[in-house]
């Protein structure tokens, strides 16, 4: 059962008008021929934008495909024949609201067609449109909301995997922004709760870890809008659903987090502390129950259990911390004075990697359990630094050992040079 | 005691011919007589390399697999294996530096001419031979720096006319650096390269002593005007003092060895990107620098291969000195070769430095 009215329309149109798969064409453009000179540039820069790189036209689709009209003639008004018989495709002009979603819909969200061009691209964009908040606005008469040719452009479309696309992963959130951070158009929505809808969330991203690993880090698997949100079938995640969205990367966290106290207290899952279009660089000063460790917000007293455990996490991370910093410290300098220790820097990256489990342990909110992880922790990093003691009695052996030996030397050299101011004493004599 | 086992060895042997030749072997005194000691040190140096890499062969087993956890092991489980791979390391590059100082004031003093000739080429290929030595020692820890170092340094050979293919796969035995290579470093490095330089030493020493010690022209000039010749006797009193700079050079390898130890590095990855700032050891700097300055062609020939041509012509040129500098073999004043070497010294330096600091 379908939902939306213009859902049928897209569905109608792709089925008995998708287009055969286009071939490049030699024949005269009309279209492209007049539109680039005319003066009004609404109307002559779709023709010129067209020429450039768009994988439309590199595939070999024209004007027509989606604009209609007949190519083959010059004459302004047969080319622009609305009824269709001056063409084999009727003119349709500039295609807007549900048209678009139509419009792209013919070719893609025809398998058989796709598949000739892109066999692995899915062709349920539509679909998922339909289910978006967008989608939604639009079936209800919303003509304000983003279409297909908002976020890909409608000439010049490159694919998603070129870098200067506005939909590449480095250019998403400013491709949402483009609505999103502009308060007058966004005035007149509201949040499920009747407040107005924010436009801070592209300078909150801008702040966090996941849009400096991004764009600084180069790293393109990490998170931007769509990564959350969806991107056709984009809304924003519901509050039991925010631990699943983040758990999508953050496994191990997201299954801590499942069997926590905090799983049934917290609203708002993962965001609770660490927000969520600014999420922050994570810091073991969010533990604790003062300063500004975040389980204060909740926790505080002597008699707050939540707060002991908080406490007690924190100490034990920390301690775990400055026994492997001084060690590494120690290492450092015994390797640096010729000492070799490539055993001890794996066992110490073992007790480096305890501190990651515990803070991993950590989000289970259970202290007994990051206890064991780092007394383990605490373990190797004991035994690494007696050995980095050793390390450190033998180089102090070693320079007793030169310091005798050089003196050895130096008795030698001395006595050398007594016995040959002799012999050449004597040679003079 | 001393006396004692002489005279038993001179009962059977009959030591009166080099009984003779000790008292009466004399070393020249002049203000130019501190450079002969640097052959002395020289083949002190190689004697320490001698002692400390028959140590590391104990140990050490030659293959891509075992090569580099070999020499960890000598360097944290062998007792004192630590000292004596660092002064394997850093007596190999005093050896060189100081057999490089031997060369060059051998060239300005202009000791090859007539009638040391054979003397000076000796001396020539036993310089080859060491950096031949310090070429092939470099790969044998297998590490990262030294595999793509002698990648390099072996893709230079195949530079060479006519037979670089053929040098660069007998080097590396294959098209690639791999097990093979060090294998074969390995049998040079501890055989072939130590057998030559044996025969070349005793060669080098024996025309030394047949010969005596060269004086500089000028002073020669005025002992043949009838000016006598002061002399020192070669035992003891030259050879006490050789053995002061020996020690000199132990304590200063001993300091070395302890204060900057020789870095293991990672083990070699050949599947691994080459790192940044791969260079070769600091005496092949200067060649290395210079073939990377070179244009990538020279009119219609290859830059790299117009250096290399280059260095085999000047190394040729070394060799055959004495028997081009025809002046300095009657005696007579050369400025062209002074000229020569002193340019050569002002190139290495610069080049190795500039080399040194480029990234």
């Amino acid at each position: 059962m379908l939902q939306n009215s213009w859902l049928l329309v897209v569905l109608a149109l792709a089925v008995t008008a998708a287009p055969a798969a286009a071939q490049p064409s030699s024949e005269p453009n009309s279209c492209a021929t007049c539109h680039a000179s005319l003066p009004d540039q609404r109307l002559s820069t779709p023709a010129k934008t067209f020429t450039g790189p768009d994988i439309h036209r590199e595939k070999g689709f024209q004007c027509i495909d989606c604009h209609g009209g007949n190519p083959a003639t010059a004459d302004k008004a047969k080319s622009h024949d609305f009824s269709g018989r001056e063409s084999a495709m009727a003119f349709r002009g500039k295609p807007t609201g549900a048209t678009i979603i139509a419009t792209c819909a013919r070719c893609h969200s025809d398998a058989e067609l796709m598949r000739t061009y892109a066999p692995k691209q899915r062709v349920d964009q539509a679909t998922e449109y339909a289910t978006s908040v967008h989608g939604k606005r639009l079936d209800a008469g919303d003509r304000n909301v983003a279409t297909c040719a908002s976020c890909h452009g409608a000439h010049g479309i490159r694919l998603v995997s070129d870098a200067k696309s506005p939909v590449f992963p480095t250019n998403v959130a400013a491709t949402c922004a483009r609505c999103h951070a502009d308060a007058k158009r966004m005035a007149d929505y509201k949040l499920p709760d009747g407040s107005p809808l924010p436009t801070h969330q592209l300078a909150d991203y801008q702040k966090s870890v996941h849009y400096t690993a991004l764009t600084k880090g180069n790293d393109l698997s990490a998170p931007t809008c769509n990564d959350c949100h969806g991107n056709h079938g984009a809304v924003p995640p519901g509050v039991g659903a925010i631990a699943n969205v983040c758990g999508t990367c953050h496994a191990v966290f997201a299954q801590k987090f499942e069997g926590s106290v905090h799983q049934q207290i917290f609203d708002k899952g993962c965001v609770e502390c660490h927000g969520n279009h600014a999420v922050l660089k994570p810091s073991d000063e969010m533990l604790g129950a003062t300063g500004h460790a975040i389980c204060a917000t909740c926790h505080s007293g002597s008699d707050d259990k939540g707060a002991a455990g908080a406490e007690k996490m924190r100490g034990g991370i920390e301690h775990l911390k400055a026994s492997v910093d001084r060690t590494g410290a120690l290492l450092a300098r015994i390797k640096n004075a010729g000492i070799e220790v490539s055993d001890d820097e794996l066992a110490l990256r073992e007790a480096r990697t305890k501190l990651t489990l515990a803070r991993t342990e950590m989000h289970a909110a259970n202290p007994p359990a990051v206890d064991a992880v780092l007394s383990d922790g605490e373990k190797i990093a004991a035994a690494v630094e007696t050995s980095g003691q050793r390390g450190l009695g033998e180089l102090s052996y070693r320079r007793r050992g030169l310091g005798v030996s050089l003196g050895a030397i130096l008795i030698v050299i001395v006595g050398l040079a007594l016995k040959l101011r002799q012999i050449d004493r004597r040679s003079h004599r | 005691m001393l006396q004692t086992a002489m005279n038993w060895l001179d009962e059977r042997l009959d030591l009166t011919d080099i009984k003779a030749f000790v008292k009466e072997k004399g070393v020249p005194l002049h203000t130019q007589e501190v450079w002969y000691y640097l052959g002395g040190l020289t083949l002190f140096l190689f004697a320490v390399q001698i002692f400390t890499g028959i140590l590391l062969l104990l140990y050490y087993r030659p293959s891509a697999a075992e090569a580099y956890e070999s020499v960890q092991f000598i360097v944290t489980k062998v007792p004192f294996g630590w000292l004596i791979r660092n002064i394997h390391s850093w007596s190999a590059n005093l050896l060189i530096a100081v057999a490089f100082a031997h060369f060059f004031s051998v060239f300005l003093l202009k000791s090859y001419r007539k009638p040391r000739e054979l003397t000076w080429v000796s001396g020539m290929l036993l310089l080859f031979l060491m950096l031949g030595f310090g070429f092939s020692g470099y790969l044998l820890p297998w590490n990262e720096l030294s595999f793509f170092a002698t990648k390099v340094g072996t893709g230079i050979a195949g530079a060479v006319p006519v037979v670089g293919h053929f040098m660069l796969r007998l080097l590396r035995g294959g098209d690639d650096v791999t097990g093979a290579t060090l294998s074969r470093f390995y049998g040079l490095h501890v055989a072939v390269l130590p057998a030559i330089a044996t025969a070349l030493v005793g060669l080098h020493l024996l025309f030394v002593q047949r010969q005596g010690m060269s004086v500089p022209m000028k002073i020669e000039r005025r002992v043949n005007a009838g000016e006598p010749l002061r002399e020192m006797p070669f035992f003891p009193n030259y050879i006490l003092r050789d053995v002061l700079a020996w020690y000199v050079a132990l304590a200063l390898l001993a300091a070395l060895a302890l204060f900057y130890p020789w870095e293991l590095g990672t083990k070699a990855d050949p599947f691994a990107a080459v790192p940044p700032g791969i260079r070769p050891e600091w005496y092949f700097l200067a060649m290395f620098h210079t073939l990377k300055l070179l244009p990538s062609h020279i009119w219609i020939f290859e830059g790299e291969r117009v250096g290399v041509i280059a260095f085999g012509l000047a190394a040729a040129f070394l060799v055959f000195v004495p028997f081009l500098d025809r002046k300095a073999s009657r005696g007579e004043r050369s400025p062209v070769f002074t000229i020569a070497a002193v340019a050569g010294l002002v190139y290495l330096v610069v080049f190795t430095i500039i080399g040194h600091v480029a990234k």
